[in-house]
């Protein structure tokens, strides 16, 4: 069977105690796990409050995974996601070369950064 | 003549390196919000490529990003304060 590279990012309600959200994030790995997935790495970002409001609510309990699975998990996980009332958002992306090669970088800590031109953006101003 | 300086007058306009070809990256992280901000003005708008610089490339993947940061509320659609 063929296992694509995903990362999932999804919004757990604010308002829940810290070991109900441990549950929750417990119940999806396991999921994962369960239909043949393997988890690579899971970042909780703890409690994040949000630009705009998202079902009433204007902060949320971010989650970040990576994970490794077939295709048809997709669909059970984000079924499961969309039926849950504690899940607020969830954005799933398949990785392709590229993504994989940045994963990459981001693993060994080398993404490489914008450098901030600011001081040129000034000149520009100065020119006008 | 449009006195806005996003439409830039063509003795003063300059050619500008795309900031993501010259930094070497290859793929923009909707998940670096702060970064994706600077590409946006204070409305929320992204800016279009002519103020930026940023290359045709670039720019496809950088809107892709700032609408997936948008969906998750990392960045704003709009700014709180001109709602």
């Amino acid at each position: 069977m063929s296992t694509n590279y995903y990362e999932q990012t999804y919004i757990l309600s604010p308002v829940l105690e810290e070991d109900q959200y441990s549950e929750i994030i417990e119940k999806y790995t396991n999921l994962i796990k369960e239909n043949g997935g393997e988890i690579d790495e899971v970042d909780e970002w703890g409690i994040k409050s949000t630009e705009h409001e998202m079902d009433g609510k204007s902060s949320g309990y971010f989650v970040n995974t990576y994970f490794e699975a077939p295709g048809e998990l997709i669909r059970t996980l984000e079924r499961a996601q969309r039926i849950d009332d504690e899940v607020i958002r969830f954005l799933t992306l398949k990785y392709d070369a590229k993504m994989l090669r940045h994963r990459e970088l981001q693993k060994k800590n080398a993404v490489p950064q914008i450098i901030d031109q600011q001081d040129e953006e000034d000149e520009d101003n100065d020119d006008e | 003549m449009i006195k806005n300086p996003s439409h830039p007058q063509k003795g003063h306009r300059k050619t500008r390196e795309c900031k993501f070809t010259k930094a070497g990256i290859e793929y923009i992280d909707y998940k670096n919000a702060e970064m994706l901000l600077r590409f946006m003005n204070d409305q929320g708008k992204i800016l279009p490529r002519r103020v930026t610089g940023t290359s045709a490339k670039h720019q496809r993947q950088l809107s892709t990003a700032i609408k997936r940061a948008r969906f998750l509320g990392l960045v704003p659609f709009i700014a709180e304060n001109l709602r």
